[in-house]
């Protein structure tokens, strides 16, 4: 259909087709489903993801390119994942797709819930493409903008049904909001009415809740309406959802995709996101399946749910329909039936009384152990090794586990103690010290490889935190360990790591050495570790890798090929590295380029008082509401944005339970007081003098009380992006402005090391983690808050009106570094920060000998005001800054190469 | 909201085929110019030659140019050119700044954003821009009221010579010279220029990549929302022997989805083919798209040997211009490079009395398109 006959038809309502282009154009045919290439997505692909974070951006392309030669109408484009830079990752692909003409023929569609991702994307698309997405979620204005903005560059949308009460779930929410954003978009945006396309909600069936029931005939039917009352509209979604609580089960998802789509697109439906190696031809369904599906999907009756999980299990060995009725049947199986369910499933009602039904049964609580609940947490290895399971389940199996051991233990010591009487040795599986370094209090993660070693059979000797060299190595001796494995959070406890591996050579260990922790890197180890210690030196990435690589280093077959392999892949990082370094302006040049600020009086809004202030047991109930749930969900391996995470396709069920079951925690913490917060702050004068800044006595400014000492980025960056320095954004003393400085210390960590070692007596493992993920997300949210009140007592805060959503995008005028991070990574600051706030006397926070807060659960920093102020990266320095900095602080150059090693842009040793 | 339906032009469009002018280039040649005269006392002291640097007479010889102006709107067209094609910052910077490639280095993105943050460029680019449009604006205004016709002044608005589509690194097909938001920057300063001078339209031009338009639309967009001032917008690319753009290789109707959203006065091809290639390009664009058309193709072929450089003669042109008035296929006629005021002439008269390509928009929504279609 051209153009001219709509025109002529005389058919008012008749819809116009979707136009696109790339570098061919794409014209919607009437009646012809659009296929969307989805696997040039992160988030839906984690082989792509992983293209991408490892920078094999010539694999990426070719998986474009495969998606373009398989009939995609549209690529799918998604760089949202916490490891990866949206932007740059965004702009690098789209710009090698258009230098791929078979790719760049196709229109791309640019996915990301950030919105500076999705102009970037914008920016080097020559056609027409699709933006995915816009809602309501943070109210009309912003809604506005943003689709002024898709109109500008010249893009259709992808509106989600979301508004300021979130997502719609029903029928009536899904219109309504529909509704209200199209006469936005079409009234008051001039948005053309053709290239709105509705994602109204895909969301998961047969979940057992009575009130999801209705969800496939609700976005059917709200797919109607659209298609009926928003004219020339289009309607698209996420299809995969449609079938998460069947997860495991292809072949049923795969019938309910195919039956989804069949009745979505009869209703209208344009286009969606769908892997097609996950759809059956709908023809092609066998009947009694099909209808099983459509009972379902058209919620046709009550017990649908039920029958379809049946039948699921007759095609499927482990189904893994949640269905609550069924729940006790299991109970009916042969004990070691049940001991392997209960250990998939993570209950732990009865594990004791199975255990002991199997010792009486099988003679022997080894047999037990080795026996059946060996094989339960090999199929649960097995499902998370083949991501099948996820992270926080594998933890619940694990306290399971423990909990049949705790039982089992008393008799295993009898026998041993028989045993060893009759003069038998005993030999465990395998057996690893774990320990975070001297210096640093971090240990979720750690804790996390520890629960999953134990499941897997390895005897886990974990000595805690803040471990000195000697301890861990003795402890090694002493239990004849077959593996030691270090963590470590912050920058310093990198060098800690060194030292044990130099230890360990001098010592003549023959252990493998693993690696582990946030700041930790396969680059780092190989290059600034592996050299120091002859036996294989490990980085473990996150938990999920680390069984694979204690059963390879301890397996007598796979050993030697496993160290080869890794050898080589070590010394390829290592020559990688020595490649040219960045380029770096001298530190003078670098101070020339500055950050422009034109300093005016009005800018600099006096504090309601200057002097410090203490908080003591500041209300937990009122944090709860500053909280940043992302995080929380990246510390149980789950990677994505909250709330968009609790709809993901695979991990949103893991998400919501982990959710819920971390906010029924908090609902006991705050009910119960079982942690405290404690905070401390303060306002102080202040003036910039060079890169440092002077914080006074008094408003006379005539005594210096203290000096926080700052670095200036020195790469050689594009344009005219100016060279950073935190030190920019106060006042420069020649102004002769009246500048000030703010400075924090907060913690919510007091009773939090009591509160998990109750849950570990317990062998609660699972709720001591959730313990220190929920203390985390408190300290950042107390820092939040905090800085809420700061800027309201400077002044400048007073008129805001921000959500929680706003304040964890940080939209607020000013920012809290913190000594550590990314704009000031010289971990020592905190020395004056402690001095001037008093912080220990204060609130009882210490810093370690390696500038680590304790407890662990506790947040530091200073806050800038000034409109201009932002977060940077200070990235790599050159030596003359080094040598520069250590004069200010009066440190020697080796000590200041020490502490700031991961921004070195020399090697020290050279 | 466009408030281009209120457009005089739009009527003129309705009931004829309007006709623009021709090439400035082709016609200075004529004038047998000089390096001193196009550097003038401004520019006396410039390393780099000049002379194929154009726009500089507007500056230094606005005599001459103004003459050139003057001939073509006597030769009957509506609307004539800024001469201001090559004036912005980036293209500007080829004549004044040194090539760092030159030395061992190579243009990048930092290189440019020294162009667009350079004092004498952004002066520069200014002054052309808006003496330009300036003189434009006094001969259009001159001549329209000698002749009882109301002319046009459109401000010209050029590819550039870098390209945010390709990369120049064979090694590394990711990388760009120029970002995108460079190149908004420096479009941004030559519309707004050209706006404060007087323009009535906004003509972006010669489109060889895409890319580089869509920054030239969005900086526009950009300056009208900012400065509460609107312009109609006309859009004109140069394809192919495919009828793709010549750089990014983008076909007619792909370019047509891509620039749609802007609801420019009209959208068309010219430059590069002369019009018997162009054709079956011009009468895909026309099917698809539901604003104005227009078309300036080049005269032919480049012929060295011909007095002006290309194939074609006035009679030539007149010639093909008028079928494809005759297919139904226009509503804006003039010529580009290799065209002189005798051309435009010629085409001016051949296209006299030939009724204006017939279009309905596809869009009630599009105000301005109404207006134009059906006149109250």
């Amino acid at each position: 259909m051209s153009e001219s006959d709509s025109a002529s038809a005389l058919q008012p309502t008749k819809a116009k087709p979707l136009r696109l282009s790339g570098s061919q154009p794409f014209t919607q045919q009437a009646g012809v489903y659009i296929m969307i290439g989805e696997r040039t997505n992160v988030a839906g692909s984690p082989k792509f993801a992983k293209l991408i974070k490892d920078g094999k951006y010539e694999d990426a392309v070719s998986v474009a390119r495969q998606q373009v030669e398989n009939g995609a109408n549209v690529l799918d484009i998604c760089m949202d994942e916490g490891m990866i830079d949206g932007v740059t990752a965004m702009t690098r692909f789209l710009q090698l797709l258009g230098s791929e003409p078979e790719v760049a023929k196709v229109p791309f569609m640019v996915d990301s819930s950030k919105w500076e991702v999705i102009e970037a994307g914008l920016k080097c698309m020559q056609g027409k493409g699709i933006v995915n997405s816009i809602s309501l979620k943070e109210g009309e204005e912003k809604f506005r903008q943003n689709a002024a903005k898709v109109l500008k560059y010249g893009a259709a949308v992808v509106v989600m049904a979301f508004d300021e009460q979130g997502q719609a779930a029903t029928y009536e929410a899904k219109i309504r909001i529909c509704e209200r954003a199209y006469r936005i978009l079409v009234d008051e945006v001039g948005f053309p009415p053709e290239d709105i396309i509705f994602d109204p909600n895909i969301l998961t069936v047969a979940t057992g809740m009575e009130e999801h029931n209705n969800y496939a005939v609700d976005y059917i039917n709200a797919t109607r309406w659209i298609k009926a009352n928003l004219p020339h509209s289009k309607v698209s979604g996420g299809v995969s959802n449609i079938s998460f609580s069947f997860r495991g089960n292809n072949k049923v998802r795969e019938a309910i995709h195919s039956a989804f789509l069949y009745h979505a697109i009869a209703a209208g439906m344009d286009m969606g996101i769908v892997n097609a190696g996950m759809l059956e031809v709908y023809e092609e369904i066998e009947p009694a399946l099909k209808e099983l599906v459509e009972d379902v999907l058209l919620n046709r009756r009550p017990d649908a749910t039920e029958r379809l999980v049946d039948y699921g299990e007759t095609l499927k060995g482990i189904g893994k329909a949640v269905n609550e009725k069924k729940a006790e049947e299991w109970r009916n199986g042969t004990v070691e039936e049940r001991l392997s369910h209960a250990l998939v499933k993570g209950i732990d009602t009865y594990i004791e009384i199975d255990a002991e039904e199997a010792r009486v049964k099988l003679g022997r609580p080894l047999l037990v152990i080795e026996g059946p609940l060996m094989a339960g947490m090999s199929v649960v290895g097995d499902l998370f090794g083949a991501g099948k399971m996820f992270l926080p389940q594998v933890v619940k199996s694990a306290r399971v586990m423990k909990k049949a051991v705790a039982h089992l233990t008393p008799y295993m010591e009898a026998e041993k103690e028989a045993k060893a009487a009759a003069g038998e040795v005993v030999k465990a599986q395998g057996k690893i010290v774990l320990a975070t370094v001297k210096g640093d209090v971090h240990d979720i993660g750690k804790n996390i490889v520890g629960v999953v070693l134990a499941c897997n059979n390895y005897e886990v000797i974990d000595m805690g935190v803040m471990v000195p060299c000697e301890k861990i190595l003795e402890r090694a001796k002493a239990e004849k360990a077959d593996m030691i494995g270090l963590s470590g959070l912050i920058t310093p406890s990198l060098d800690e790591m060194v030292h044990v591996a130099r230890e360990m050579e001098r010592q003549g260990f023959k252990l493998p050495l693993l690696i582990g922790g946030a700041t930790t890197s396969r680059a780092h180890t190989a290059v600034k570790i592996a050299p120091h210690y002859s036996e294989p030196v490990v980085h473990i990435l996150d938990a999920s890798r680390a069984v694979p690589v204690t059963t390879s280093l301890l397996s007598d077959e796979g050993k030697s090929a496993f160290v080869a392999q890794h050898r080589a892949d070590y010394e390829a990082l290592r020559k990688a590295h020595s490649a040219p370094k960045l380029s770096v302006i001298s530190l003078e040049d670098a101070r020339k380029r500055r950050t422009p600020i034109e300093w005016r009086a009005e800018d600099l809004p006096t504090p309601s008082f200057t002097g410090v202030r203490v908080l003591n047991d500041f209300p937990l109930a009122i944090l709860r509401d500053f909280i940043d749930w992302s995080p929380f969900f990246h510390t149980w391996g789950l990677k994505g944005i909250y709330p968009r995470i609790l709809e993901h396709p695979e991990h949103g069920a893991q998400a919501r339970q982990v959710f819920s079951e971390g906010n029924a925690l908090l609902d006991v913490i705050i009910e119960k007081k079982l942690i405290t917060a404690r905070g401390v702050y303060g306002f102080f004068p202040a003036s910039a003098v060079g890169d440092d800044v002077e914080l006074y006595t008094d408003s006379t400014r005539g005594a210096v009380l203290e000096r926080f000492h700052f670095l200036r980025q020195q790469s050689n960056k594009e344009g005219n992006e100016p060279c950073r320095s935190l030190a920019d954004f106060i006042g420069p003393k020649e102004t002769g402005l009246r500048d000030h400085i703010g400075a924090f210390a907060v913690t919510s960590g007091i009773g939090l090391k009591e509160l998990c070692e109750s849950y570990r007596a317990k062998h609660d493992d699972y709720n001591a983690i959730m313990a220190e993920a929920i203390a985390d997300r408190l300290a950042e949210a107390f820092a939040e808050c905090l800085h809420k009140r700061v800027r309201e007592e400077w002044g400048y805060g007073c008129a805001e009106s921000l959500s929680a959503a706003d304040l964890i995008q940080e939209k607020y005028r000013g920012i809290r570094p913190a000594a550590g991070y990314p704009a000031c990574p010289d971990h020592t600051e905190k020395g004056p920060l402690w001095r001037l706030l008093d912080v220990q006397a204060n609130t009882g926070m210490l810093i370690t000998e390696s500038f680590a807060m304790w407890p662990g659960s506790s947040v530091s920093g200073l806050y800038f005001a000034h409109p201009e102020s932002r977060y940077f990266s200070l990235g790599k320095i050159d030596r003359d800054q080094v040598v520069d900095y250590s004069k200010r602080k009066g440190m020697s150059v080796a000590e200041i190469e020490r502490w700031l090693g991961q921004n070195l842009n020399y090697d020290p040793a050279e | 909201m466009t408030k281009s339906h209120q457009h005089p032009l739009g009527k003129i469009l309705d009931s004829r085929i309007a006709i623009i002018d021709g090439a400035m280039g082709t016609t200075i040649r004529t004038y047998g110019m000089k390096e001193a005269d196009i550097r003038g006392e401004r520019f006396k002291d410039s390393t780099k030659s000049l002379l194929n640097n154009g726009d500089l007479f507007s500056l230094t010889k606005p005599e001459m140019i103004g003459h050139i102006h003057r001939r073509f709107l006597e030769a009957g067209a509506d609307i004539i050119e800024t001469n201001t094609f090559g004036a912005t910052s980036i293209t500007q910077s080829e004549f004044f700044v040194d090539d760092p490639r030159e030395r061992g280095g190579r243009k990048d993105p930092a290189f440019y954003q020294k162009v667009i943050d350079d004092q004498f460029l952004g002066t520069l680019v200014w002054d052309i821009n808006e003496q330009s449009a300036r003189q434009c604006r006094e001969w259009a205004d001159r001549v329209g009221t000698a002749t009882s016709r109301q002319r046009f002044v459109a401000g010209a608005i050029g590819p550039l010579t870098v390209s945010l589509s390709n990369s120049p690194d064979a090694d590394d097909p990711g990388f760009r010279v120029v970002t995108f938001d460079q190149v908004k920057a420096a479009y941004t300063q030559q519309v707004r220029a050209l706006i404060a001078g007087g323009a009535d339209l906004l003509l972006v031009e010669t489109i060889f990549d895409s890319l580089n338009a869509k920054a030239a639309l969005v900086a526009i967009r950009e300056v009208f929302d900012k400065d509460g001032k609107e312009l109609p917008v006309m859009i004109s690319a140069a394809v192919g022997r495919g009828g793709e753009t010549m750089i990014s290789a983008q076909t007619t109707e792909a370019f047509w989805n891509a620039v749609r959203h802007v609801k420019p006065l009209s959208v068309g091809l010219n430059c590069s083919l002369g019009p018997d290639l162009m054709y079956p390009f011009l009468e895909e664009l026309s099917e698809k798209a539901d604003v104005a058309i227009s078309c300036y193709p080049n005269a032919g072929l480049p012929n060295p040997l011909s007095e002006t450089g290309f194939d074609l003669g006035p009679q030539d042109m007149a010639r093909y211009l008028g079928d494809f008035a005759r297919g139904g296929l226009i509503n804006i006629a003039g010529g580009c490079c290799g065209n002189t005021p005798e051309h435009i002439g010629a085409i001016a008269k051949a296209l006299e009395g030939q009724p204006p390509r017939k279009w309905r928009p596809a869009h009630s929504e599009e105000p301005y398109a109404d207006q134009i279609a059906s006149p109250a």
